[in-house]
């Protein structure tokens, strides 16, 4: 109704104007195209030049330090010392220590969040999958100092108290806080790569009689190996750079535990050294620029660790393609 | 609507970005994490005296302080150390004479937790448990426990003088724990049994237990007048003595006053003179 | 028996997978419950009349004529605590004594140049008095009978130089004669017990209670008031009941706690029964009250958040998102714009989204320090800025930081928008740019506002990328974007692990947690909501 008085009101106007274009009329046009084309060409490409520009700053401050000390020093000594009157920069300790509670983070993360993800996307309604995924959202909404503050000030008196530890602020504390927060991403990325599975495959297993267990056990996770391989990647990308709770949780001691499995010592890891050391040193002394340095070794490590795991995506997109 | 209120907001935002008043009255102070509260409850008490001043209190370590007054950052630097030869050099070079005003006296003190029975350690001690040559407090006369060390981070100005005080040239042992705080290690050593850690006079309360050190208990007047091993002044520096009148002159002197030292002793320090 | 055994390894992997989401659910709520739970106190909570007095003091806030009804009920009520110590302080705390003789001292020498003496006998009465000082001083904290003896013998001896005469130094020697008087009495061992203990319990009190009426107002803030809350109001009352001692059970291990009750230390004076007097007046004293501080969300705070609320705080984190969003907001919608619609050129998208999903996975801290080489020392400096972290560098990091979200959530959105709208227009003879602007724009802006919603969540979150470039603990309001400013963000850090003073009031500790949390999780669910809404509405509907 409303569309027809519309209709009614508006005369159309006489327009005598020749349908083709004038030779100034089409170059205007062509012009402003492809200006056009290009500012938004020129804004968007503005992401790119701020990973360069990351690169560059990061590796511009921390390259020096390689130049002055070596790198043989600063991968193999575990002595970091870096306010001392002869100062030593060795990261051995603070980088197994990244790596340590990262492992152990997923150690513990990965078979929860590979069985929830199985959950939401084989075994519940699409009602309850609808609560469920808000949960996880959250869990991944809540700001890492939150995580941190709950960690300094609820986990670590807990572990004190009941587990008998000399320290509540250790490699466990922050391994636990920080599979929590790995869960979401992994969840998230491994349950698409799972409902991206076609059901032929599942109808398949089921006509053969397999059970629900066997089925997505033998048949499921198999077929979506790479998109599972690629969510645990994302879960380590989110863990190793992950600072504040590493930070406040850790302990910060600057050893590789020994006993290797003893997850109740402190350690330091790069991120933490970083925030920790960066606010009290003065610029361009070799201390800045070592935590520069240790600033190329985060960055590459989560640079490769991208590079994986957006082969290991493409590759699961290519698989559910091809069905 | 939508649109005036975006471009409301992006105008306002504009104004303010922009609104860079000029005339006001400024005073940057930057440096060490010790000082700082000092430097805090001195502004409380400058924005009553002096509403229209500005004061900035950045607390980022004795190192940037001096590295901030050497490029004329700031007008006052706070520091829990002396000048290094360096900064000082490098200061005369750009012109800048920095001046030294000692505000207050500190005193590292050792803490460990209420349950420990141990009550004296000699330096020789210290040195022993932080460079990991004692790692039980049975060695020590005490229960048989773990020692967790805690020391603060390399950068700051009280590690730098347990560093000078206790360690000497010896390097601290791996397994010592790094807080990067006072308060974070006295919250550290108050929930842990087998802890020790160091931190400035003003921490020093009933939930912990300090040590005396060489047989000296840190107090008030062992710390000012030198008896306890372990005190240091804490500084303020700035560019030539501060011009009679200014703000920077009535803050470097303002420990000087009675309400200048009241605050000094209740932020837990020693005032360096008695009024 | 095989088919038993499947059966049971079926049933078991299902109840565990249940199992992983019941644990993820509980993890939310066992994090989230007391940080909610505890922050919420810092709101509604029974606060006592030193809260009711620190508002109106600090925040200019309450009504004053019932305000003053309370106080004098209530200082009445104290009066008999004050009373009695002061009166069994006279004599057994020698600081007080040292402190008195400090000021009569001090105002001695004012009178003297008030007078305007000079010269010599400026001097030798300055030195004279100083002497005198010194000895009473040894006098009062001294435990040797014989010593006081002598020493009060030595000052009395000026008593009657001329130069002394009808001046306040008289007070010294009256204060001397009174000491030597009651001195006698009193058995010298247990001064310094009694000294000590009186002075702890001073201390507690004046946490409690707030500092005595007739004393000088404290130069700090947080020493002028007692327990405003209840519940700190009774930890408190705890502390003055109760000793805690550690002592040696057994050689070889760790001291056990032994808790005494205060009062023993006291027994047979007149503070004994004042704990007694104390624990039931008590709300008389206090005058609790159930209040709701909502006032917390807009109060600045004294030092170290002991009093106050989180005003700066959120007008921080409200500031750094806006000035993060005039960077993203654009940058991201015209990115997205370009990668759903002008993508013929494969190879320079594939570049950009590489880009993008490089980005997304910087850490953090990676970011604080770019931003601190880039934007604080080279990018700001470079256009005449001052070379420090501000409210500016930190809001560029920070929308660096969320870029990849931004545009992330707009392209879907974007792309979202069925082709037969595009169609629809473009058949009308729109342009382009008209049919962006006019037609999918706004179909796909509800979409494009959760991107924004979660890139804000994301920037009032963050803390690893500002902690270089723009936050602070504590400091004044930022007058423009060269200043740096407090956020929720970094000052749940610095309350956590930063502060002790926070350590003592854990309601607003938790409050600050709280408050971001709140607000993190209000975005959060509001882009829930809106997401669940359009998938209903791309849905047909």
């Amino acid at each position: 109704m409303e569309y027809n008085k519309v209709q009614m009101n508006t005369e159309p106007k006489a327009d005598n104007r020749s349908l083709a274009l004038t030779a100034l009329e089409d170059f205007k046009g062509f012009a402003f195209y492809h200006l056009g084309r290009f500012s938004l060409f020129a804004v968007s490409f503005s992401t790119v030049l701020i990973v360069l520009l990351i690169f560059f700053f990061v590796f511009q401050q921390g390259l020096p330090f390689f130049k002055n000390f070596g790198i043989t020093e600063f991968f193999t000594s575990k002595q970091w010392y870096p306010e001392a009157r002869k100062p030593e920069f060795g990261a051995l300790a603070i980088i197994v220590g990244s790596i340590y509670v990262t492992i152990a983070a997923l150690v513990l993360a990965v078979p929860a969040a590979i069985l929830t993800a199985v959950f939401l996307s084989e075994i519940v309604s699409h009602k309850i999958r609808n609560l469920v995924k808000p949960v996880i959202e959250l869990l991944a909404a809540i700001p890492s100092v939150a995580y941190g503050f709950f960690a300094v000030l609820v986990l670590a008196p807990f572990l004190q108290a009941e587990f008998g530890l000399s320290t509540g602020t250790n490699a466990l504390n922050a391994s636990i806080i920080l599979a929590i927060m790995a869960l979401p991403t992994i969840v998230s990325v491994a349950e698409d790569s799972i409902t991206a599975i076609g059901r032929d495959l599942r109808e398949a297993s089921y006509g053969l009689g397999a059970t629900r267990f066997e089925t997505i056990f033998f048949v499921v996770i198999p077929a979506a190996h790479s998109g599972i391989i690629a969510a645990i990647v994302l879960g380590m990308m989110r863990a190793i750079g992950e600072t504040m709770v590493v930070w406040m949780a850790s302990g910060n001691a600057n050893q590789i535990p020994s006993p290797w499995w003893d997850l109740t010592q402190s350690v330091r890891t790069m991120t933490a050294t970083i925030a920790g050391d960066m606010g009290e040193t003065a610029k361009s002394s070799p201390h800045y620029q070592s935590l520069f340095a240790i600033g190329i070794i985060l960055l590459v490590m989560t640079f490769l660790m991208n590079i994986i795991s957006e082969y290991f995506l493409a590759s699961a997109g290519k698989n559910s393609r091809k069905k | 609507m939508k649109k005036n209120l975006f471009t409301m907001v992006l105008v306002l935002t504009a104004v303010w970005v922009c609104n860079l008043s000029a005339a006001e009255k400024t005073l940057q102070i930057e440096g060490s994490t010790t000082v700082g509260p000092i430097a805090d409850a001195f502004t409380e008490a400058f924005s009553q005296a002096y509403p229209d001043v500005k004061i900035t209190v950045t607390k980022n370590g004795s190192g940037n302080g001096a590295a901030a007054l050497v490029d004329s950052r700031c007008d006052i630097a706070m520091m829990s150390r002396f000048m290094k030869l360096d900064e000082f050099t490098a200061a005369v070079d750009k012109g800048i004479m920095p001046v030294a005003h000692a505000i207050a006296m500190d005193g590292i003190c050792i803490i460990v937790h209420p349950s420990n029975p141990v009550t004296e350690l000699s330096l020789a001690q210290l040195h022993d448990i932080f460079t990991g040559a004692v790692k039980n407090w049975k060695e020590l006369g005490g229960p048989d426990m773990p020692i967790v060390a805690i020391s603060r981070d390399t950068s700051s100005g009280t590690y730098e003088s347990f560093d000078h005080f206790v360690m000497r040239k010896d390097k601290m042992d791996a397994s010592i724990e790094y807080v990067s705080s006072n308060p974070q290690l006295h919250s550290r050593v108050k929930t842990t049994a087998g802890a020790i850690g160091y931190v400035g006079v003003g921490f020093l309360d009933a939930e912990v237990k300090g040590l005396k050190v060489n047989n000296v208990m840190p107090s008030k007047q062992t710390i000012a007048n030198g008896t306890y091993p372990m005190s240091r002044p804490l500084f303020l520096f700035t560019n030539g003595y501060p011009v009679l009148g200014t703000m920077s002159h009535k803050f470097c002197v303002f420990y000087l006053s009675e309400k200048g030292q009241e605050i000094i002793e209740a932020k837990g320090f020693v005032p360096v003179t008695k009024y | 028996m095989r088919f038993i055994i499947r059966n049971i390894t079926d049933k078991i992997f299902t109840s565990l997978t249940v199992l992983s989401v019941i644990v993820l659910v509980a993890i939310l709520a066992v994090i989230l419950t007391p940080i909610l739970w505890k922050g919420f106190s810092a709101v509604v909570f029974t606060g006592t009349i030193e809260f009711r007095k620190m508002q109106l003091d600090l925040f200019n806030r309450g009504d004053i004529d019932r305000l003053n009804n309370e106080n004098t009920s209530s200082q009445s009520c104290r009066k008999k605590i004050y009373d009695t110590i002061d009166r069994f302080k006279q004599n057994i705390d020698a600081e007080t004594l040292c402190d008195r003789i400090a000021r009569i001292y001090r105002n001695f020498g004012k009178e003297l140049q008030r007078k305007d003496v000079q010269g010599a006998e400026y001097q030798r009465l300055r030195s004279l008095s100083r002497e005198i000082r010194d000895k009473l001083e040894t006098t009062f904290s001294s435990g040797d009978k014989k010593v006081i003896d002598e020493n009060i013998k030595d000052v009395l001896k000026y008593k009657t130089d001329i130069g002394f005469k009808d001046t306040s130094a008289m007070e010294l020697f009256a204060l001397a004669e009174d000491f030597a008087a009651d001195i006698k009495n009193i058995d010298l061992a247990k001064r310094q017990e009694y000294a000590d203990a009186l002075k702890d319990f001073e201390n507690i009190l004046t946490k409690l209670l707030g500092d005595n009426p007739s004393l000088p107002v404290p130069a700090l803030k947080m020493d002028r008031y007692g327990a405003t809350r209840l519940d700190i109001a009774q930890k408190n009352l705890y502390k003055l009941l109760w000793l805690e001692k550690w002592q040696q059970t057994s050689p070889g291990k760790p001291m056990a706690k032994i808790i005494t009750p205060r009062a023993e230390l006291f027994a047979g004076t007149e503070i004994g029964p004042l704990f007694d007097y104390i624990r039931d007046n008590l709300d008389e004293m206090l005058i609790p009250k159930r209040t709701f501080y909502w006032q917390y969300l807009i109060d600045g705070s004294t030092p170290g958040h002991y009093f106050g609320g989180v005003g700066p705080e959120i007008l921080g984190t409200l500031l750094l998102t806006l000035a993060a969003m005039v960077f993203v907001f654009p940058i991201g919608i015209i990115s997205a714009a370009y990668l759903a619609e002008c993508s013929s050129d494969k190879f320079v998208i594939k570049i950009i989204r590489m880009a993008i999903n490089t980005l997304a996975g910087v850490p953090s801290i990676v970011f604080g320090l770019f931003g601190l080489a880039f934007f604080v020392l080279y990018l700001v400096p470079l256009f005449g800025g001052p070379s420090k972290p501000c409210i500016l560098t930190a809001a560029m990091t920070l929308a660096a930081l969320t870029l990849p979200v931004m545009i992330r959530a707009s392209e879907e959105a974007i792309r979202s928008v069925p082709q037969s709208y595009k169609e629809a227009s473009l058949g009308l003879g729109a342009g382009k740019l008209r049919t962006f602007i006019c037609v999918i724009l706004p179909a796909a802006l509800p979409g494009i506002l959760t991107g924004i919603i979660l890139s804000i969540s994301r920037v009032a979150g963050e803390t690893a990328p500002i902690l270089f470039t723009g936050a602070i603990a504590f400091g004044p309001t930022p007058k423009n974007a060269f200043d740096p400013t407090c956020t929720l963000s970094y000052g749940s850090y610095d309350i956590a692990v930063g502060d002790r003073l926070a350590s003592l009031v854990p309601h607003n500790q938790y409050g600050m947690v709280a408050t971001l949390i709140t607000l993190v999780f209000c975005l959060n669910i509001a882009a829930i909501i809106m997401r669940a809404k359009i998938s209903r509405k791309l849905k047909g509907h």
